[in-house]
């Protein structure tokens, strides 16, 4: 199918694509590999794409002693082949390795996958295990946590933009896990569960569940506190086993990695 | 209409054209290069796998206009690389096309695949398959003539054509002082929790019946059951209350109208009609069906009702709602998702019952805004995951 007719713009600066994105009908479009299929599909039907690959500094990098920066419009490709900071362990390669297809991969970013906020994405998943935090094109630095509100939302206001996403460096001791459940390799999961612990202190998330990603800490960050939060999440039993067999998974990864 | 600018297979092109062109149309009409083909037209299939800047990606979730600039390498344009001249004997000694019809896309992957994974085995070569749909082969002789070319050499192609740009570097603080924080948008602003019906609030348990999902809903009324149900006769009341509808008609049971639901960036308006059935006991079924016309999305589903004594003067109403989505909406609107939509627009069907029956008049479709029935969704949830926590 093709899209509803719409207009579109090539802003050259952060400022002003957040001017042309405050009137009605305007969408911004980064790689375009949730837009585009949305928009063939007519699900999307916008009056203007404001397209944000024509400005400049958006897909770049930076780095310091506590933490890596991502620029939003880095793709799932230049984090997968490793020409992005590693906050540690290679753990953002691994979870982009697995986004979609090579394909995809080359033209989807990260801050595209953040905004766009599917349940079934890897990204909020991961980067709320990370504890990571977006800024803004309105200065504001806003938590994994509070960023996504629900499924295909988040609390950006209109016109607003990520500008990165900042992660904080693995501490020394540190494990992860990671593990979905897919039909097919690239295909959206319909569970998964992402873990970090530094031996002391473990974040459990879990994903996929239809809302935002669920946080568990410590004590409920555990295959049963995971089922739970699944069961709570509104997910019937037999999804939430499969999300409790992921949690076990990333648990027992991020436990070796730890140990390690 | 837009002035796009294109490097294709090395020529420049200058075209004026519908801003929702894909590169894929725009190469196959406007260019005549039909060897990239369309299958899905939504980034699953890989039929149309190009390169941009040397680098695959799909054609068909990528618009002409947006790819303004680039330069864009079709399979008519790798007909002299000496990588796709080595592919194709491949392909053809090894029997790895039937139809053709995904062959320009799997050639177009096999060759990324041969570039940049010069060790790949039979596993990683399948992995990295995924992406691409083959209807025809079985993908076993793709795979060999893969591993052939590997085996016997891959032939060195210049390397500005596989690698990516390399990064810039991105100020941490970039953006920074900008402007102030935005004031909370409309959709924000109209932020409030979930509004208690009758002595307390709408429960809904969601059980899954031979596929489809079913959810009951019942609604405590301080009203006796004779008269909840005298005003359940009228199939006009019954249409005001449905959450986000327009109505057109009501005629001898059958309502016709129009239904609006979002979810995200997504907009759906199911246009269609629903019947109402009356059943001995206190008891009838609504059913319906409708398609949103822009995204050929299908919504079908009933709902059975109840009234219910409950204690000396009051009721229960007990709705159960069966549904099915079917088409592009449901493959965004995965499982829990929807239940949640269909969980809410019950209760709000519930709540705007209650306040018809009281004599008020259920909210108006409009104030219904769609944020809002989503920020009650979240809240839901929220109340769920908080309702666990000691
Ligand atoms: C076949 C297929 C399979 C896929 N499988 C997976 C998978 O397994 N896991 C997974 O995580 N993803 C998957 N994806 C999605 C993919 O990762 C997308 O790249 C990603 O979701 C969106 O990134 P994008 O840059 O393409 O954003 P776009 O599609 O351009 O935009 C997505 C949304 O975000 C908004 N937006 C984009 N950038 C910004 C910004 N900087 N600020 C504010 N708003 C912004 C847009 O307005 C739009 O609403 C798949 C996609 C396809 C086509
Ligand atoms: S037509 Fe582009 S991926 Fe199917
Ligand atoms: S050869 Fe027919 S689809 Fe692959």
């Amino acid at each position: 199918m093709k899209p509803v007719a719409f207009d579109i713009a090539a802003p050259a600066s952060l400022a002003e694509a957040a001017a042309l994105l405050a009137q009605p009908g305007a969408m911004a479009m980064a790689g375009g590999q949730s837009l585009g299929p949305m928009l063939n599909l007519r699900l999307a039907r916008p009056e203007l794409i404001v397209r944000l690959n024509a400005i400049p500094g958006l897909a770049g990098v930076a780095e310091d002693a506590d933490a890596v920066t991502i620029g939003a419009l880095v793709t799932h490709a230049a984090i997968a082949d490793g020409r992005a900071p590693d906050p540690g362990m290679g753990v953002l390669a691994r979870a982009a390795e697995g986004i979609a297809y090579r394909a995809v991969r080359n033209r989807g970013t990260i801050g595209g996958s953040l905004c766009h906020a599917d349940p079934a994405a890897d990204w909020p998943t991961v980067l709320t295990a990370l504890g990571a935090s977006v800024l803004t094109s309105s200065g504001r630095r806003i938590a994994m946590t509070d960023f996504i509100a629900g499924a295909f939302r988040t609390v950006l206001a209109r016109g607003e933009l990520v500008a990165s996403v900042r992660i904080p460096r693995l501490p020394a001791d540190a494990g992860w896990g990671y593990a979905k459940a897919c039909r097919k390799p690239g295909e959206f999961a319909h569970a998964m569960a992402a873990a970090l612990t530094d031996g002391a202190r473990t974040r459990l998330v879990i994903g996929a569940t239809g809302g935002k990603p669920v946080l568990l800490h410590d004590a409920d960050a555990t295959e049963q506190g995971a089922r739970d939060a699944a069961l709570a999440a509104g997910l019937d039993p037999v999804a939430a086993h499969i999300q409790s067999v992921m949690a076990r998974r990333a648990l027992q990864q991020a436990s070796e990695g730890a140990r390690a | 209409m837009s002035l796009v600018t294109l490097r294709v297979n090395g020529e420049d092109v200058r075209a004026d054209i519908p801003p929702r062109t894909h590169l894929a149309d725009f190469l196959r009409e406007h260019r005549l290069l039909t060897g990239t083909h369309l299958g899905c037209e939504h980034g699953v299939c890989g039929a149309c796998t190009l390169l941009i800047e040397g680098a695959p990606a799909r054609s068909c979730i990528a618009y002409a206009a947006a790819c303004d600039g680039a330069s864009v390498t079709t399979i008519e344009g790798l007909e002299h690389d000496p990588v796709m001249e080595a592919l194709r004997a491949a392909f053809t000694a090894e029997h790895a096309l039937q139809c053709g019809y995904c062959t320009p896309g799997m050639l177009v992957t096999a060759r990324d695949i041969v570039l940049r994974l010069p060790d790949a085995d039979a596993d990683r070569i399948r992995l990295e398959l995924a992406g691409n749909l083959c209807r025809c082969t079985g993908y076993a002789g793709i795979v060999r003539a893969i591993q052939r070319v590997l085996r016997e050499g891959v032939p060195a192609v210049p390397r500005t054509l596989t690698r990516l740009a390399p990064l810039g570097t991105l100020s941490r603080d970039e953006g920074e002082g900008l402007s102030p924080p935005p004031s909370p948008s409309p959709a924000s602003r109209e932020r409030e929790g979930p509004v208690a019906v009758g002595d307390g609030r709408v429960r809904a348990n969601e059980v899954r019946a031979g596929g489809n999902t079913e959810l009951t809903q019942t609604l405590r009324l301080s009203l006796p059951p004779d008269q909840v149900w005298a005003a359940l006769q009228d199939p006009a009341l019954i249409a005001s209350c449905i959450p986000g509808a327009a109505i057109a008609s009501v005629q001898d049971g059958r309502i016709e109208g129009t239904m609006e639901a979002a979810l995200g960036p997504m907009r759906a308006r199911f246009a269609g009609a629903a019947t109402v059935r009356y059943g001995t006991d206190r008891t009838g079924t609504i059913e319906g069906e409708g398609q949103d016309r822009a995204s050929a999305t299908r919504l079908s589903g009933s709902a059975r009702f109840a009234v219910l004594p409950d204690g000396a003067s009051g009721s229960v109403l007990e709705i159960v709602l069966a549904y099915i989505l079917r088409g592009p909406l449901a493959q965004f609107a995965r499982g829990a998702v929807v239940q949640d939509f269909a969980a809410e627009i019950a209760y709000l069907f519930a709540r705007n019952l209650e306040a018809r029956m009281q004599g008020r008049a259920a909210a108006p479709a409009a104030s219904l805004g769609l944020f809002a029935l989503l920020w009650r969704v979240l809240r839901r949830r929220l109340a769920r995951l908080l309702g666990r926590e000691p």
